[in-house]
């Protein structure tokens, strides 16, 4: 019976060898262990067998069935495997073909330079303001002490709607609607377009400006200086950036100063002019209830595309209206 | 305002070189533009006389010189210029000279004949162009030998200087110079004899003032037996180039040389051409009058002018007339040096278009108290050049009218509160003393006097100014500005724009900044109807009317991408649009929009998928996602619409509480060539308000029991819209959680003007599990409600 055991699984061994695939190593398992299979023929045999033999005869054919079983199993793990790597090998795919998807655009380099600006003043506690384009004489011009009559008037390039009317020439006048309408101390910043009747390679008709305005009951130039110079450092992201003061003039401010920066990337000793700024007018407050003995204000205003310019290498200020995908998707 | 640097060194002489008085000029507000050699770089030419000349005995065109430069023997130098002769006195570049453009000056040989050295036109040593073909000629008296340089006074600069609308006091050599000592401390001097040079025979001409508002101060005298030819000496041309102006004739030089020295304007008339008292009042209206540059305006009665018996003969303050100035044959003249009140002459010059160096500083403000010493001066010169003799000077003063200078406190305090530094008293009270003011200490502070021609100091904060631009701003300490810590509100139902923007960004869109102003007719073409603004002085036509609407704007950043090879475009853009509206103070509505555009393919690039044009659903989808965004989904609501901007069938209005927010569509066909654009181009534009407002959210409880699906197919005229028979479909039930479109079918087995809308509806309970009858009930509810709202029949 030994005997014969050993060859119906050298049988099996050979048989399950040469398999390839599931169908065939199913019918090889009927086979031999299956309700007629080789092994399960031989159990039926130990009925002959005495009771002391059978034990042991029962015995040796379950380890016979087992390792026809294991071979069996071994067989089919291995005839899974492969099939699994073969599937696998069919599923490849090239992984450097680019995905699906749109591709993402882009937002404007003055959006992204005004986004810039306003969350360095928002986090030290400025509000944004808004205002009309559109703008009555009195915001523009009169209540920022720029009566009729003053020079100043003919040097601002302003656009006309009618005699009241105009494009508003800065957002300066943002600040006069939020003193006309909120008690200080006031701290906000007024982002926008502004208009100027000019064109050429240096000028658009239309541009971008940040105005900001502090009033409070302490406040010195000073102060506002160091404001505007901690501001430039931490736009520029650069420590070393040298700031000039000069005094110049603007209606609405007194003292007045525009700032000059330089930097080791302009090159040396060049100065550029990036912002004005100074202390509110006395009248300027007055025109607006608010009491110049008491109160002091500060204000600047900073030119958008001209740091946009500096911070993004930006070379020909025309190219911030063209509207060139090719110029927009540099700033993704 | 331009001067020459040698020419303010007379009045005060820091030790600065000329780049370093720019900075300071610069850092005391008088804003240096520009700073320039009045000649180029050159060594050792020297003032040669030419001895003798002789033919080149080879060459026609060049001529063999002796030259005499002060040494012992003459020099040889071949010359090919047209104009030399014999006796002229020359500029000789000797061997070792070096020229601009770094020529150097060697010994040569010329078609065989030596030559050491060169004779020079203007322009070959850095001068400015002379207008000579040829050699640049010097005055029969230039010494011989001397440093051409040295001679011509060329080491000197042209100074620019921006003045700002306040500082009309530094519209003069003597203005400049006056901040120069304040800042420098250098002292300042009148480098010329200030004389009386009034005669003693009364001017013979009347004067008669009958605006001294407008004209408080005229000064006039006579000057005759001059010589009329006399030419107007080297020095004085040379200041007046390098101070921007060019020499013309003796009287107009001297008057502009004042002009630049003193910063007075004044004026010369041709006393022969007058007739009658000079009389000084308002233009009549329609009055001509031909100006000096031979110009001829019309008059109105808001001018001031000058005028005879004959009429105006010149705009007050601005320029002379043509009928009575001074000419070669004039050999008496009327002197007028007056002053006008800024008011008077304001706007004047812009409207007649004749901005002068005179209109500029009256509008700005000249001292008054300035006429007696310039017209001294300005006679002192025509005498000393031209002789003649001087009558009485006739001055008709109305001092009431003459600004009286400021008096002005100032307080110690608010030096301090308002610089943010100490500045101590000895500091200010030299600073004010520098600045020429007058000064009086007083409890707390001081009582200053500003001078005549400081008419810009009026309030305290003027003063504290001046402080602080001599002190220097630089100079001032880093000091953080002080205020409260508080918390500033965050309001979290305020949708961001830049949250939109973003998600806009994300789906490829890039963001364009195009002019609030568009062409007239492209914005009639895509918004008839709205009423526009347009603007009185517009850059070009095309930038005319102020937009309505976003959508010129991006077609036309549209066609510029296209018209580059951009097939794909995807854009968006916020801004304000203005609905004309004479109810609102600024005359119109000024709405903030969001609006996009795109054309082309969907995908940026298709490698296993064929490339499909965008399409309506694209666009709507993108804006969905901002609606989405915003909590608006559901809240707006897209309903057909006629747009003449969009095709009428594949466009829609976007409503929210009744009221249109926005439009999305197909640009419509008949328009895409107008706007310059191809391609089917999609649009939408929604107004900011609609879609900056959020919800706050308010958990629900998830429920745990389970949800039952049921897909139902209704039948209904192919022309509904769908969205009716989501409405009739969406009954009030608390268990039905949602309805979903999976399914449009049109063909076979549906007749031809029908459609089938299959849709799942998905139905939970929130505190137990459904039962078959409530969810028939339910299925039976909405088939009833889609047949009677939209005539819907279960497929």
């Amino acid at each position: 019976m030994q005997e014969e055991l050993q060859s119906i699984i050298a049988e099996a061994k050979e048989a399950i060898k040469d398999v390839q695939d599931l169908g065939k190593l199913d019918e090889l398992r009927v086979q031999f262990l299956g309700k007629k299979g080789a092994l399960t023929g031989m159990m039926k045999m130990l009925g002959k067998l005495s009771a002391e033999e059978r034990p042991k005869a029962g015995q040796v054919i379950n380890e016979a069935k087992q390792t026809v079983q294991s071979l069996l199993n071994e067989k089919k793990r291995q005839l899974d495997d492969a099939k699994l790597a073969q599937k696998l090998a069919e599923e490849t795919i090239d992984v450097t073909l680019p995905g699906r998807g749109v591709d993402v655009g882009s937002l404007h380099p003055v959006t992204r330079t005004l986004s810039r600006i306003e969350t360095l003043f928002s986090k030290a506690g400025f509000t944004v303001e808004t205002g009309p384009e559109i703008e009555d004489n009195w915001h523009n011009f009169e209540a920022l002490n720029i009566p009729e009559t003053h020079p100043a008037r003919a040097m601002h390039d302003t656009f006309y709607i009618n005699e009241n009317t105009v494009l508003r020439t800065h957002t300066s006048g943002v600040q006069i609607r939020t003193m006309e309408n909120k008690q200080p101390p006031l701290r906000i910043i007024a982002p926008g377009r502004v208009y100027r009747c000019d064109s050429d390679q240096t000028h658009t008709p239309m541009f971008h400006q940040v105005e900001g305005l502090i009033v409070e009951k302490n406040a010195s130039f000073a102060q506002l200086r160091s404001l505007l110079i901690q501001f430039l450092r931490e736009f520029f992201e650069d420590e070393n950036l040298q700031t000039r003061f000069r005094p110049s003039y603007f209606p609405f401010t007194e003292p007045s100063a525009e700032v000059d920066i330089s930097t080791d990337l302009f090159g040396e000793g060049r100065w550029l002019e990036v912002l004005g700024c100074g202390m509110v007018h006395p009248k300027v407050l007055e025109n607006v209830g608010i009491n110049p003995d008491e109160y002091t204000g500060l204000a600047f205003g900073l030119g958008v595309e001209r740091l946009a310019m500096l911070r993004y290498n930006v070379k020909d200020l025309r190219q911030f209206f063209e509207n060139d995908m090719r110029f927009l998707q540099q700033f993704k | 305002m331009k001067f020459s640097e040698n020419w303010l060194r007379q009045w005060t002489n820091p030790e600065w070189n000329a780049n370093e008085l720019a900075e300071e000029l610069s850092l005391a507000g008088l804003e240096v533009d520009d700073v320039e050699p009045v000649a180029g770089e050159f060594t050792n030419v020297v003032v040669g006389h030419v001895v003798s000349m002789e033919k080149h005995p080879d060459a026609d065109k060049l001529n063999v010189t002796q030259v005499n430069v002060g040494e012992e023997e003459l020099v040889q130098i071949v010359c090919g210029a047209k104009n030399v002769q014999p006796g002229q006195k020359v500029c000789c570049a000797m061997v070792g000279a070096k020229l601009p453009g770094d020529f150097k000056i060697k010994k040569a040989k010329l078609r065989g004949v030596p030559s050491n050295g060169m004779l020079c036109g203007a322009t070959e040593i850095g001068l400015p162009d002379d207008g000579v073909d040829g050699l640049h000629l010097l005055p029969e008296d230039a010494p011989i030998g001397m440093d051409v340089r040295e001679y011509l006074e060329l080491n000197d600069m042209s100074i620019d200087v921006d003045l700002t609308p306040n500082r009309a006091d530094c519209f003069s050599v003597m203005g400049i110079a006056r901040d120069v000592n304040a800042i420098s401390g250098a002292g300042l001097t009148v480098p010329f004899e200030e004389k009386e040079m009034a005669g003693s025979t009364a001017c013979s001409v009347e004067i008669d003032v009958q605006e001294p508002q407008a004209c408080p101060k005229y000064l006039g005298c006579m000057v005759t037996g001059f010589n009329a030819k006399a030419e107007t000496p080297r020095w004085m041309k040379q200041r007046l180039e390098r101070s921007g102006l060019r020499p013309l004739s003796l009287t107009v030089d001297i008057t502009n040389y004042v002009l630049l020295e003193m910063g007075q304007p004044m004026h010369a008339f041709d006393s022969d051409k007058l007739q009658g008292a000079v009389q000084v009042r308002m233009a009549q209206n329609g009055e001509k009058l031909t100006t000096l540059d031979e110009k001829e305006v019309t008059l109105s009665d808001d001018t001031l002018v000058i005028a005879d018996d004959s009429g105006a003969i010149a705009l007050a303050g601005i320029m002379g007339g043509l009928s009575t100035s001074v000419t070669d044959e004039t050999t008496s003249i009327f002197f007028e040096c007056a002053h006008f009140a800024p008011l008077a002459i304001t706007g004047k010059a812009r409207k007649y278009g004749l901005h002068t160096d005179s209109s500029m500083r009256f509008e700005r403000g000249v001292d008054p108290q300035l006429p007696e010493r310039a017209l001294n001066r300005a006679l002192s010169l025509l005498l000393e050049i031209a002789g003649g003799e001087v009558s009485a000077i006739d001055a008709k003063i109305s001092a009431e009218n003459i600004p009286a200078p400021a008096q002005i406190t100032l307080r110690a305090k608010t030096v301090t509160d308002k610089l943010g530094v100490a500045v101590s008293a000895e500091q200010i009270e030299d600073i004010f003393t520098k600045l020429g003011f007058g000064i009086e200490a007083i409890d707390g502070g001081w009582s200053m006097t500003a001078p005549s021609y400081r008419f810009d100091m009026q309030i305290e904060m003027d003063l504290v100014e001046e402080i602080g631009r001599i002190y220097g701003y630089n100079n001032l300490p880093e000091d953080p500005v002080l205020a409260p810590i508080t918390l500033r509100e965050l309001p979290e139902s305020e949708q961001e724009l830049m949250a939109l923007k973003t998600a806009l960004v994300q789906n490829g869109y890039n963001e364009v900044v195009t002019y609030s102003f568009v062409e007239e007719k492209k914005q009639q073409a895509i918004a008839p109807d709205l009423p526009y603004v347009l603007l009185q002085n517009p850059i070009s036509e095309d930038m005319k009317a102020m937009r309505t609407t976003l959508f010129p704007g991006l077609l036309q950043s549209i066609a510029y991408n296209q018209n580059r090879q951009q097939g794909r475009v995807r854009m968006f853009e916020s801004g304000l649009v203005f609905y004309k509206n004479d109810q609102d103070e600024t005359g119109a509505t000024q709405v903030p929009m969001l609006a996009g555009a795109i054309v082309g393919p969907v995908a940026a690039s298709g490698w296993d998928e064929k490339p499909r044009n965008a399409d309506f659903f694209d666009l709507k989808g993108d804006v969905e996602t901002l609606l989405r965004m915003s909590h608006q989904l559901g809240k707006i609501r897209f309903e057909a619409c006629n747009n003449p901007a969009l095709h009428p069938g594949q466009s829609a209005s976007l409503m929210k509480d009744g009221k249109e927010v926005g439009i999305i569509g197909q640009l419509h066909p008949q328009l895409v060539k107008t706007m310059g654009v191809s391609g089917t181009v999609f649009m939408f534009q929604v107004r900011q308000d609609a879609l900056l407002t959020m919800e706050i959210p308010a958990a629900e409880k998830i429920s745990k029991f389970p949800e039952v699906q049921r897909d139902l197919a209704f039948v209904v005229e192919q022309s509904l819209p769908v969205q009716q028979l989501l409405d009739a479909v969406n009954v009030e039930s608390e268990i039905l959680r949602s309805v979903d479109i999976f399914d449009i079918y049109r063909g076979q087995g549906i007749e031809p003007d029908q459609k089938s809308v299959a849709l799942t509806l998905k139905l939970q309970h929130q505190d137990r599990t459904l039962e078959d009858a409530e969810v028939e009930s339910l299925v039976e509810q909405i088939l009833q409600s889609a047949k009677s709202a939209v005539n819907a029949e279960l497929r």
